[in-house]
C-alpha cells in the first residue's frame, strides 16, 4: 500500500462506495459498516495478519500508522490492522475477549479503528 | 511535647506542600492538640542559617531531645560518595542525616524520594540518590538494612509521590502521643493500616474492571483505566480511594491512571518512552496483572466477564 493510499481518501474511492451503497464509510451506520466489511472480505481482501505488535512500541506503531486515516479509509484500517472475520491463532482469540470491544454496543472502541465488528472477528490489535 | 525535625534532600518540597494541606488532623492540630513541638520545617521554620545549624547540633548532641526526625527527599551521595552536591548548614546532608537519625527516636521517611529513592533514583541516578533505608526493593539505602531508631524501629516510610497529607500527620500523631506500638509495618517499612489494601479499593471505576470494559482515551467517565491507560491501580498498595485526596476525589476517580507511587520502584519501566500512561503488555496479554492474578486465571476471568457484562457498563456514567 502506498504512503498516499494511506493517508488519503480519493474521488474514486468516494464514487465506488456512493454507488454501491449510497454513502461513504464515515457517513454509514453500524449495520452498513458491518456489511461493507463483510463484502470486502468476500472480495478477497488481505490484511496484514502477521506479525502480531508483541510489544507496546510496535503496537504503538500500528496506531501511529492508524492515527492519520480517516472514517472513510475503511479498507486501509483493516487493512493495517490485520482484521480477520474468523478468531486467530491456537489461543482463537477474537474480539468476544479483547478489552477494546464493547460487546453490547458490538462496537471496537479502540479509538484509531471505531469500528463495528462481531464476537468472533479479530485483529491484531488484540488485548485482554 | 514531642519535638520534630524535618530535613529535605533530594526533593521537590512536594511533600511539604502536602503536608500543609492536611485536614485530619492538619499541621496546626499537630501543635496544639497532639503536643508536637516543630522545632524547624523548611517551610515553616522562622531561623536561618548558623540558628538552623545550632538546633540540628542541640539535636545530635542531645541538648534537645530528638523525638522524630522527619525526612523528605533522597539522600544525595554524589559526587563519588561524598555527597558534596546537596551541602545543608555547611557540610553534606547525608552526614547531617546519619546524626540526626542515630540521635531521634524516630525516623520518618515522608514521600518517595525519602523511601526508596523516586524519581531522582531513576537510572540513571546522576545524584547517586538513595532513599533512608532502601534503593528501590533493595534493603540498604543511606543508613543501612540494620538500622533501628531510639525507639527500636526501622525508618517508618510514608511513600507517595506526594505522600496523602493525612497519612503523614496521622502517623506523626501516632508517634508524637506513644502509640507507635500500634503501628506493624510491611517489608517495606510502611504502616500496614495505610497501606494493606489497594489503590484500587474503593475504586469508583471497579465496576468497569469487573465488567472489563476499558477507558480508551483521557476524558471517558466509562471504562477502567487499567486496561489500556496504564493504571497501576489493581497492584498499588494505598488507601487513595478510601482516604481521598482533598476528602473528595482520587487520580482514578478524576480520571487520571493510578501510577503506583507508593511502590518502592516507581516510577516504573524507568520511564521509558510510551511506558506512561500505557498498559505494558506482552502478546496482548498485560505484564504486570493484578496482584494474586495468574495469566491463565485473568484470561478466563476475561471471557467470563464480558460475557457477563450488562449493557450500562458501556456508556459514561459518573463516577465521582
Amino acid at each position: 500500500m502506498s504512503k498516499d493510499s494511506e493517508t488519503t481518501f480519493g474521488e474514486e474511492q468516494r464514487r465506488a462506495y456512493l454507488e454501491r451503497y449510497g454513502l461513504t464509510p464515515a457517513e454509514a451506520g453500524h449495520d452498513m459498516l458491518i456489511q461493507m466489511i463483510e463484502d470486502m472480505f468476500k472480495e478477497g481482501l488481505t490484511t496484514e495478519v502477521e506479525p502480531f505488535p508483541e510489544t507496546d512500541r510496535e503496537f504503538g506503531a500500528l496506531l501511529d500508522k492508524l492515527r492519520p486515516l480517516s472514517a472513510d479509509q475503511l479498507r486501509e484500517k483493516l487493512v493495517i490492522s490485520g482484521w480477520l472475520l474468523q478468531p486467530y491463532g491456537e489461543d482463537q482469540m477474537r474480539c468476544q475477549e479483547c478489552m477494546y470491544y464493547l460487546v453490547h454496543k458490538r462496537w471496537c472502541d479502540l479509538p484509531e479503528l471505531d469500528l463495528p465488528a462481531k464476537p468472533e472477528w479479530w485483529c491484531r490489535l488484540w488485548r485482554i | 511535647m514531642a519535638n520534630l525535625l524535618w530535613l529535605q534532600g533530594g526533593a521537590c518540597s512536594g511533600n511539604t506542600m502536602s503536608f500543609l494541606n492536611a485536614e485530619e488532623p492538619s499541621a496546626c492540630d499537630l501543635v496544639t492538640d497532639f503536643g508536637i513541638n516543630v522545632l524547624w520545617q523548611p517551610s515553616l521554620g522562622l531561623e536561618l542559617g548558623d540558628q538552623v545549624k545550632e538546633i540540628i547540633e542541640k539535636c545530635i548532641s542531645g541538648e534537645i531531645k530528638l523525638d522524630i526526625f522527619v525526612f523528605e527527599g533522597t539522600v544525595i551521595n554524589a559526587p563519588n560518595g561524598t555527597g558534596e552536591w546537596n551541602r545543608f548548614c555547611g557540610r553534606p546532608m547525608k552526614d547531617w542525616v546519619k546524626e540526626l537519625s542515630a540521635a531521634a527516636d524516630f525516623v520518618v521517611a515522608i514521600g518517595d524520594c525519602a523511601t526508596y529513592g523516586g524519581i531522582p533514583a531513576t537510572a540513571p541516578n546522576p545524584t547517586d540518590s538513595v532513599g533512608l533505608q532502601f534503593l528501590k526493593r533493595a534493603k540498604g539505602g543511606a543508613l543501612g538494612d540494620g538500622f533501628t531508631a531510639k525507639s527500636g524501629l526501622p525508618v517508618i516510610n510514608i511513600p507517595g509521590c506526594p505522600a496523602h497529607p493525612d497519612w503523614v500527620t496521622q502517623i506523626l500523631v501516632a508517634v508524637a502521643t506513644g502509640r507507635a506500638g500500634d503501628l506493624t509495618l510491611d517489608e517495606f517499612h510502611r504502616p500496614k493500616t495505610f497501606f494493606s489494601s489497594f489503590t484500587q479499593t474503593g475504586c469508583t471505576r471497579n465496576m468497569h474492571f469487573a465488567y472489563k470494559v476499558s477507558t480508551t482515551a483521557f476524558g471517558q467517565r466509562k471504562g477502567c483505566l487499567f486496561y489500556d491507560l496504564g493504571c497501576r491501580g489493581p497492584m498499588t498498595h494505598s488507601p487513595c480511594n478510601r482516604i481521598l485526596w482533598n476528602r473528595h476525589s482520587s487520580k482514578t476517580r478524576a480520571g487520571m491512571p493510578c501510577l503506583g507511587c507508593t511502590e518502592p520502584e516507581f516510577p516504573f519501566f524507568d520511564l521509558a518512552p510510551g511506558t506512561v500512561f500505557k498498559t505494558q503488555t506482552v502478546m496482548g496479554v498485560p505484564k504486570d496483572m493484578p496482584e494474586g492474578v495468574d495469566k491463565k486465571g485473568y484470561i478466563k476471568l476475561t471471557a467470563a466477564a464480558k460475557g457477563a457484562a450488562p449493557a450500562w457498563a458501556e456508556e459514561d456514567i459518573f463516577v465521582v
